[in-house]
């Protein structure tokens, strides 16, 4: 009995020194993580103002209502006063319908038109009350997807490649790694350059010989280049992270497996499924979640190369703290940022260990 | 095998949130790498004080850098015992407020003296010494008198006049004759009609990179700077009256929008809608435009040895719409000092210094920086190297003004609000009529103020 007693106190004074010993631990996630966000929790519901002596004051939920009010409104036809029917255009033989602007509620905040769109012979639109954000959202969560999907396809080849055995073939892993050495400050701007909007820039003259446009596309002012372009630099300066995350993880696989499949005579595409891609699972998903949370708070690429002409989320939480001022407006983006990012980061991981365990 | 899960969920959380704050956080952003000024071996004194550095946060466009770096130098031989360090800053007059606005959040003393621009003192007033209590009051009076005006803020000086600006055409006399032309346009549609024929000749001999007319249509500053030309010379008001009307929505600055949306891949490059002031230089000093809206600095460095439209090209007011007359924005930058500084005293001694005289001849001669010290512009060294600045003096002394004062402390969001309203114009986003609706209720929000006609 005495001896299990004893036991017990060892337990007890055991875990208290694990519990001092997370302390320092504890001390610093509170001093870096801790602190800091519930700053940016509390500014958010202000409307404190950035490099100002202003006055702060307490505005509640104000800032996220602002932030992300969206409304659907039916447009209605307008009615001729003169025939009392529907007026049809005369160009296009549609009906008109009322603007937007005049339908959409101005109180307490203005919605802006986003989008209109045509639902069994009736007109809407969706308003927002900033559409900046809802599009930056929307914008973000598309350059996620599919960088990352085009990323670990061709990191995927790039990795299968310099993993196999041939001559030279340090010198291509190492080769591989440039785009990513690069700061992305630099690579950035190198392909602003190319993106240039006159024959100026590669990209321009390289389309004009392929017959696409005539030589003055500017892809980073038009809205239907912007998001395709930042993809492109992305992806070209990321494909090499991602080989070299998969490379790691190829180099694992035991080589007698493949000799083992060679005797059983399995061909290249089969031992790819059977062997490659199963073993390389584990790696395959940490590299996805590093990836996709790396891209979904994408900011410099925005930053340098749009210019404050549209933004990725994290890009438009700078532009409002330190262009517009507005501290407690950028906190709360931030706020809702950080959701967004949680509830994937969560998601992500539970189906990535779920499939684990 | 659950605490694990809850250790991955707690571990993601972490991570997010580390995410978040590095890529959001007011970041403690680094001065951008500070260079020295080139000479820095200042001779000895006897009696060795105690060096101070002060740092100037200056602009980069053109020559600007250089010809700052070289009045810091000459400064230091003055002033040996004070060391002077130009920090360059962003291009983008937003940017540079950015950089600006972190130091002034921190309170730092990191910079003394700024190069602000000429909207700027209303909103960053708090920011600034007085410069009148260090020995600007018995030189304000050689400047011209509404920039100085401009810069004072409740009885304060905030900052001392370095160099005015104001929107020029700069048009190519070569091109003007071989066209069969025989003076720059007098109004918008002389300019379009020249711009086009010049355009489809120059194509024709095979320079199929060759455009009419370029400009700043990028959404920033700079493009409130150029639409407010086009507003303004058709009668459209400027945005906001000085007497605090809303007078943006007016069929007037409907038209003059239009009328630039139009040149878009017609006259103008598609892209134009992208450029600041140095990519519309990098098109008109490659010989690629027959028309160029831009400031005075543009000119020294197209008359530079290695242009190739040196002797080719001269620069008249711009053009008038349905006002009867051509408007150019008053632009222009002062040096203000940091009230976080450690040595005001020190620090406006050298804003002076830099914005005197024979500083402001030396900019004239060599960047055709306009001076902003009245008499220069009777000086023959000035006049003989920038002949304009005599001919053209009177478009710099009635440049139309940003609304600044009208909206102050709003200013900057005032004119976002406008340019971007413009811009989604120009890239076609928008109907002209919904945008200008939009800009007026915007404003309406924002400043609290009636709405009116200009």
């Amino acid at each position: 009995m005495a001896g299990l007693k004893k036991l017990g106190e060892l337990q007890k004074s055991e875990e208290r020194l694990a519990y001092l010993l997370l302390l320092p631990t504890l001390f610093i996630l509170v001093a870096i993580a801790i602190y800091p966000l519930a700053t940016v929790f509390y500014n958010s519901l202000t409307d404190k103002k950035f490099a100002s002596s202003q006055e702060v004051s307490f505005i509640g939920l104000r800032n996220y209502r602002e932030l992300l009010s969206v409304t659907v409104k039916e447009l209605p036809p307008v009615i001729d006063a003169d025939t009392g029917e529907v007026q049809i255009d005369s160009e296009t033989n549609q009906p008109v319908y009322e603007r937007a602007i005049n339908i959409l509620p101005r109180e307490p905040f203005r919605f802006r038109a986003m989008k209109q769109f045509n639902l069994f012979g009736k007109m809407y639109v969706i308003g927002a009350t900033d559409r900046e954000f809802v599009r930056a959202i929307g914008d973000t969560l598309a350059f996620t997807v599919v960088t990352v999907i085009l990323e670990t396809i061709l990191g995927l080849g790039v990795a299968l490649v310099v993993n196999a055995n041939f001559k030279g073939r340090g010198v291509m892993r190492a080769v591989m790694l440039v785009p990513w050495a690069i700061p992305t400050a630099v690579s950035s701007r190198m392909w602003e350059w190319m993106f240039n909007s006159t024959r100026t820039g590669l990209v321009n003259v390289v389309f004009q010989n392929l017959g696409i446009g005539n030589g003055q596309i500017p892809f980073l002012v038009d809205t239907a280049w912007q998001i395709p372009a930042m993809i492109t630099i992305d992806v070209w300066k990321t494909t090499p992270f991602m080989a070299l995350l998969l490379l790691a993880g190829l180099q694992l696989i035991p080589k007698d497996l493949y000799e083992a499949a060679d005797v059983d005579g399995a061909g290249m595409i089969r031992k790819f499924f059977t062997i490659t891609l199963p073993l390389l699972r584990p790696t395959l998903a940490v590299a996805l979640v590093f990836r996709t949370l790396d891209a979904i708070r994408v900011f410099d690429l925005f930053q340098i190369v749009l210019q404050n002409t549209r933004f990725s989320m994290a890009s438009f939480a700078f532009y409002n703290l330190i262009d517009s001022q507005t501290m407690g407006y950028s906190s709360a983006s931030s706020v809702v940022i950080f959701v967004l990012i949680s509830v994937f980061a969560v998601f992500y991981i539970r189906l990535l260990g779920a499939e684990n365990d | 095998m659950k605490t694990n899960r809850i250790l991955w969920t707690v571990a993601s959380m972490m991570m997010a949130a580390a995410m978040v704050l590095t890529a959001c956080g007011p970041a403690a952003t680094e001065p951008p790498a500070a260079t020295e000024a080139p000479m820095t071996e200042a001779p000895e004194t006897e009696a060795p004080m105690e060096e101070i550095t002060l740092r100037v946060f200056a602009g980069n466009v053109g020559q600007e850098l250089e010809l700052t770096k070289e009045a810091a130098g000459r400064y230091m031989v003055l002033h040996p015992e004070v060391n002077v360090e130009v920090v360059d800053t962003p291009d983008f007059v937003e940017d540079r407020l950015g950089v600006y606005l972190q130091l002034f959040e921190a309170q730092s003393p990191e910079g003394d003296v700024f190069q602000i621009d000429v909207i700027w003192p209303g909103d960053l007033a708090e920011h600034f010494v007085d410069l009148n209590e260090y020995g600007a009051a018995d030189v304000a009076g050689d400047h011209f008198p509404a920039i100085i005006e401009n810069n004072t803020v409740d009885g304060k000086l905030v900052g001392i006049p370095w160099f005015t600006d104001a929107g020029l055409l700069y048009y190519r006399t070569d091109l003007l004759e071989k066209y069969g032309y025989n003076a720059a346009p007098a109004t918008w549609a002389e300019l379009e009609e020249m711009a086009r024929t010049i355009q489809e000749g120059e194509r024709a001999d095979g320079n199929e990179d060759f455009w009419g007319y370029v400009w700043q249509g990028n959404a920033y500053e700079g493009l409130t700077c150029d639409a407010l030309e086009w507003v303004d010379s058709s009668g459209g008001g400027t945005i906001v009256s000085p007497e605090k009307l809303i007078t943006v929505n007016n069929d007037a600055a409907i038209a003059a929008v239009e009328m630039a949306a139009s040149w878009v891949g017609d006259i103008s490059p598609d892209g134009v809608t992208g450029f600041g002031e140095e990519d519309a230089r990098g098109v008109w000093q490659a010989g690629n435009a027959a028309f160029m809206r831009n400031w005075p600095y543009a000119y020294s460095l197209g008359q530079a040895d290695d242009s190739v439209i040196k002797d080719k090209f001269d620069v008249s007011p711009l053009p008038a719409g349905d006002a009867g007359h051509g408007s150019a924005t008053l632009g222009g930058w002062q040096l203000a000092v940091s009230r976080y500084s450690e040595h005001p005293a020190e620090a406006a001694d050298l804003a002076l210094f830099m914005a005197s005289y024979d500083e402001q001849k030396a900019r004239a001669i060599e960047g055709s920086f306009n001076p902003t010290v009245m008499s220069l512009y009777q000086d023959e060294d000035v006049l003989a190297a920038t002949p304009f600045f005599g001919s053209l003096y009177d478009v710099f002394i009635n440049a139309v003004a940003r609304p600044s004062t009208a909206t102050a402390p709003q200013y900057a969001d005032t004119s976002r609000i406008f340019y971007n309203g413009v811009h989604s114009v120009l890239t076609g986003e928008v109907d002209a009529m919904t945008a200008f609706e939009e800009m007026e209720l915007d404003l309406q929000d924002l400043l609290g103020y009636d709405v009116g006609q200009p």
